[in-house]
């Protein structure tokens, strides 16, 4: 069995590895075939220009999403989700959830297979409605989406809407780790309101795992 | 033709659609054959893929919403490829902008864009700006697995705990921005409000009903789809509360 349990992590790690590389050429012959085809190369300071701002924001936080998902994710469910991404407001929830259900653990190697099923699923439904949606229902959905449609504040409340029911399912089951860092990023919100997910993410994940771990060496979390 | 959306840009879209079903599909069905033999029932798997299914498609219409934001500026053929690969809002839109804001144009993305140069220079930082986790994964997946699982072996119920904590402190800073998060001034619906309150409020209201009958009756089917039931619900009670409300209450932002 532990034989067995090595060769299908290491598989996912060697395919993953292929995939991952594979995806970043293509990704970077995107905008090269888009110069080859538009017969446009824009100057290197343009391009550095326009990323310093952009790079000096998200490659920091580009490390702390590695470092914070892939326990989360699993190894099949971090190299499917950093090739598709959208992984805070889809693929993470959408495996926590799928664990959840089937009462698996995130670091059980049943919670691998679980959550990998979950985000390729999830990675498939989400490509295809995205790219149907494009083709077909691109005429008639800026009236979906407009401002004054009726679905709009539908749309601008996904994420509320995703994390209230996530969301609950872990406070019912574990209030007392929850009230730190709910409270804890309320606060800092209060007096800083324009932070961004990316920004509260690692500072709410670091606040409740100290919390959780003075708890837990207290014996508060004993039942 | 707009060379934003030719017969070109299209074929692009489909190659990177075709890569990434190609990669799930993989992974997919070698996870699937993995949790056969692991004694997971076929039932148990075939549940976590119609549930991931369904949960996936509200925030994938929000997703598809994204893309024709951005088609405006953008036409709808890159912004529809960078969001099928890594992209999400909040890191195109910042990209985009920084890129036309490189030549001067000032409007951002309020405008369209019609100079193939600026469009390709868009093309380029939005790429070059997102990668860097393909870079980083390879080298440092293996390392922080192996990390967390000698302190699993170490100690599993401080384990479980820091798993769980983890999850929350996430799921606060969503809940936090919900309650308490300033948006935009100028754009309606991006700031804790109303709108807001009430989609968090009803879906853990709904999630909570809805797992308690569930447990009750012990009705398995609606456990796995209490959530995208909840998540559906919650953005009914948004449009109706946004119809029947007097306008200036439902758009109220506390905090802008």
């Amino acid at each position: 069995m532990n034989m067995k349990n090595r060769t299908y992590e290491n598989s996912v790690h060697f395919y993953g590895i292929i995939w991952d590389v594979a995806a970043l050429l293509l990704f970077i012959m995107l905008p090269i075939s888009i110069c080859v085809h538009l017969g446009v190369w824009p100057q290197g300071s343009y391009v550095l220009k326009g990323l310093l701002p952009v790079a000096m924001l998200f490659y920091p936080s580009a490390i702390i999403e590695v470092i914070t998902y892939t326990p989360l994710l699993g190894a099949g469910g971090t190299y499917l989700s950093f090739v598709t991404g959208n992984i805070t407001n889809l693929k993470l929830p959408c495996g926590l959830n799928a664990m959840e259900n089937a009462g698996v653990r995130a670091n059980s190697e049943q919670g691998e297979v679980i959550s990998t099923i979950a985000i390729a699923t999830s990675s498939i439904v989400t490509t295809v409605i995205i790219a149907v949606g494009v083709v077909v229902f691109s005429p008639v959905l800026p009236y979906l989406t407009d401002e004054n449609s009726v679905f709009a504040p539908a749309f601008q409340q996904v994420v509320p809407a995703l994390f209230g029911a996530l969301g609950i399912s872990y406070f019912v089951k574990h209030w007392k780790i929850a009230v730190v860092p709910v409270t804890a990023i309320v606060l800092i919100l209060l007096f800083q309101g324009t932070l961004a997910t990316g920004v509260l993410i690692p500072i709410g994940v670091v606040i409740s795992m100290l919390a959780a771990h003075l708890m837990f060496k207290k014996g508060w979390l004993d039942k | 033709m707009d060379f934003k959306s030719d017969g070109f840009m299209y074929c692009l879209g489909a190659v990177v659609v075709l890569f990434v079903i190609a990669q799930s599909v993989f992974f997919l069905v070698r996870a699937w054959r993995r949790g056969k033999a692991l004694g997971i029932s076929a039932e148990s798997l075939k549940k976590t893929v119609t549930s991931s299914a369904l949960f996936t498609v509200a925030p994938a219409f929000a997703i598809l919403a994204t893309v024709l934001t951005l088609s405006g500026a953008l036409g709808i053929v890159l912004p529809w490829i960078r969001l099928t690969v890594i992209g999400a809002i909040n890191y195109e839109v910042p990209a985009a902008e920084a890129a036309i804001e490189a030549f001067g144009g000032a409007g951002g993305m309020s405008q369209e864009v019609t100079d193939p140069t600026v469009f390709a220079t868009v093309a380029w930082v939005m790429t070059l700006g997102s990668i860097l986790p393909l870079i980083l994964v390879p080298f440092m997946l293996k390392k922080i697995q192996k990390g967390m699982s000698k302190a699993a072996a170490k100690n599993g119920k401080w384990a479980d705990v820091m798993s769980a904590a983890a999850f929350i402190g996430l799921i606060s800073a969503f809940i936090g921005r919900a309650i308490a998060g300033k948006g935009d001034a100028q754009i309606i619906g991006d700031g804790a409000g109303v709108m807001s309150l009430a989609a968090l409020l009803s879906s853990m209201l709904f999630m909570f009903i809805l797992q308690k009958i569930a447990d009750k009756f012990h009705l398995k089917w609606l456990q796995s789809f209490a959530m995208p039931f909840s998540m559906i619900l919650a953005m009914l009670v948004v449009m109706v509360l946004a119809q029947v409300l007097p306008q200036n209450i439902a758009v109220f932002e506390w905090r802008g």
